[in-house]
């Protein structure tokens, strides 16, 4: 097991490891940073939300508080703490209590074993992604407790569409995972990222063809997992208000809030680990720095595409409208299942045959470098449709 | 084989119309066309006055100098926010002046007020008018209350205000009526024109060679007249 902060800290006061001290040290240590680091995720994404829809929209967004709004969150966060938390009156008021920490408990945990770099991981577990995939879809139970308690028909139906959703979009992307973990040999987060050391060629998503189908159906059903739009039905504002967090107000709202954010993250994160090499920045000698340096270039290259990934999902839920419920079921079912098994047993076929085959990956990179050159009129190509440009109404100056 | 063609149509379709929509949120993102909001207070643009319409209903303000004080405002307010106090052909230090009118006291209660215009609108004088000031914003409800004698006095920018709205109403007025007369006219018209084409139509129901082109050269006209009663509905509503 590689050496964790913690481990190291332990050693170095003489303390044995695994021990009631393991589990003291660990809580006191990482509960605090992981609240800290799920807070300012939520707050970057939040306001990169809000930024990102309002230049999509031709409008500014928050731009009063701090430069640019950037601290437009926190100050609405302060207003979420001073608010009167209410609880309806016909509401099962323990499970009500019980939902937004349940929800947040199964985002919190998944950061425990989410690597930052080779050695900035809480708990390298062997089976580290199951373990994300398991406490990750432990979510719903939170979600449909909170749409049951609130005792309101439309907070129900959204919290049976986030069962629905997220129970059936758990299967292509459990599949998808297991096309990373056939091409790295190991469940644990660390191992598949170090397999995917080296030139930019070794990440998984150009180890063969089959791996970007893979990616894109995990990117798809990543965003029904953390309920995003176009797959927002439980949440759906025009049809259920909210749905499962109507009834919710002050800091429980908040938490729900965090929650969605950190899942964002942690899907994104998870992603990266098994499809976009991890910490690594694809350029062999930075790679192979090492030391507290190269575990902090790590960490900023690990959060940065993340937060890339963060992005393109925001660009997609201000793009795509809301698909309706048995479109979401058709796509996961007729589509994205069959594919990603399809995908699979050639991932494996591959796998089996040529797993050391660099060739592919240098020629895929060399085409995508061609195409991005060439995007301009790939689109056009694709679209026949650069000309048609929305002309807004002016405001009367 | 056709299963599975109709299969990857349908993916192939629904990937482009997503790259689609997909592009043209990018390329506003990276470049937008325009920016639509105006920051609140921003002193970078022209005068916040110029980005309220004309026909604007804000914070009210009086021509001191017209009001006879004759309490019609008042009496139409329907929420009852306008009080006002002085004397006709009194003496009264203090007071503002109008035809032989002393008003010593004018106010809204803008807490009250649902700016509905309805006070502007029965003034003899035509006094007192709906400003362009939207900023209400105050700490306390007695800020609310504005004395539109001392607070709000008439000013130079409000009279060129009010002359620009005038002329806007004016304008619109006539293009209001200039597009009725000719809706009339083209009605007229069209009516004339299809009492013509019918019995011509008539006649040449025996020729059938000849009649088809005739309603094609009606058709048009019909359209037209069509349309303008359509707009003369939308004025009227």
């Amino acid at each position: 097991m590689p050496y964790t902060i913690v481990n190291h800290a332990l050693e170095y006061f003489g303390l044995e490891q695994g021990g009631i001290w393991s589990f003291i040290g660990a809580v006191s240590v990482w509960a605090l940073p992981i609240t800290g680091f799920v807070s300012l995720v939520g707050l970057v994404s939040i306001w990169l939300e809000r930024k990102i829809s309002a230049h999509i929209q031709c409008r500014v967004g928050p731009m009063e508080v701090g430069p640019h709004g950037l601290l437009q969150t926190l100050a609405d966060g302060i207003k979420l703490l001073g608010k009167e938390d209410l609880v309806p009156k016909n509401a099962d008021r323990p499970l009500f209590a019980l939902a937004p920490m349940l929800v947040f408990a199964s985002t919190f945990v998944s950061f425990a074993c989410l690597p930052f770099s080779e050695h900035a991981i809480i708990a390298d577990l062997n089976i580290g992604i199951f373990f994300i995939a398991a406490v990750g879809s432990l979510e719903v139970i939170g979600v449909v407790m909170a749409g049951w308690a609130s005792n309101n028909k439309w907070s129900l139906f959204g919290a049976i569409r986030a069962a629905t959703q997220v129970v059936s979009y758990e299967i292509p992307l459990s599949l998808t995972l297991l096309a990373g973990i056939l091409c790295a040999g190991s469940m644990s987060l660390i191992d598949v990222t170090q397999a995917q050391g080296g030139w930019i060629w070794s990440w998984f998503i150009f180890r063969n063809p089959f791996m970007w189908i893979m990616f894109l159906i995990y990117f798809i059903s990543s965003l029904a997992e953390c309920q995003r739009a176009p797959f927002d039905l439980p949440e759906a504002e025009s049809e259920l208000v909210s749905g499962f967090h109507t009834e919710y107000s002050g800091m429980r709202f908040a938490i729900f809030f965090l929650a969605e954010y950190g899942k964002m993250y942690i899907v994104t994160a998870l992603g990266v680990v098994l499809f976009f090499g991890g910490w690594y920045t694809g350029i062999k000698p930075i790679d192979e720095i090492g030391g507290i340096a190269g575990n902090l270039i790590g960490a900023g290259v690990m959060v940065t595409k993340s937060f890339l990934l963060v992005c393109v999902q925001m660009w997609i839920r201000w793009t795509l409208p809301r698909i309706r419920l048995d479109q979401m079921m058709a796509l996961c079912l007729k589509f994205l299942l069959p594919i990603s098994l399809g995908g699979l047993m050639l991932v494996a076929i591959w796998q089996g045959l040529m797993p050391d085959f660099k060739l592919f990956g240098i020629a895929m990179i060399a085409a995508m470098v061609f195409a991005f050159m060439q995007m301009r009129r790939i689109y056009r190509n694709v679209t026949n449709a650069s000309k048609t440009r929305i002309v807004l109404p002016t405001m009367k100056v | 084989m056709s299963a599975l063609q109709t299969y990857i149509s349908k993916i192939t379709k629904v990937s482009k119309s997503i790259i689609v929509g997909m592009g043209m949120t990018w390329r506003y993102l990276v470049s937008p066309k325009e920016i639509v909001t105006i920051q609140y207070g921003s002193k970078k643009y022209a005068p916040q006055q110029n980005y309220i319409p004309a026909r604007h209903r804000g914070v009210h303000y009086l021509e001191t100098e017209k009001c006879i004080q004759c309490n019609i405002c008042a009496n139409a307010c329907p929420v009852d926010c306008i009080e006002m106090e002085g004397t006709r052909d009194g003496d009264l230090d203090g007071g503002w002046q109008g035809d032989k009118v002393q008003i010593s006291r004018f106010v809204i209660d803008l807490n009250k007020c649902i700016f509905c215009n309805l006070c502007c609108e029965p003034c003899p004088k035509e006094c007192i008018h709906m400003g362009q000031e939207f900023d209400l914003a105050a700490y306390t409800r007695s800020n609310g209350v504005k004395n539109l004698l001392t607070d709000r006095p008439w000013t130079p920018a409000d009279a060129d205000a009010e002359a620009a709205r005038r002329d806007d109403m004016k304008r619109m007025a006539e293009e209001k009526k200039a597009a009725k007369a000719a809706a009339a006219a083209a009605k007229k018209a069209a009516a004339a024109k299809k009492a013509a084409a019918e019995p011509k139509a008539d006649d040449k129901g025996a020729a059938p060679e000849k009649a088809a082109p005739e309603p094609k050269a009606v058709d048009p006209d019909a359209d037209a007249g069509q349309t303008t009663d359509e707009d003369k509905k939308d004025d009227e509503s």
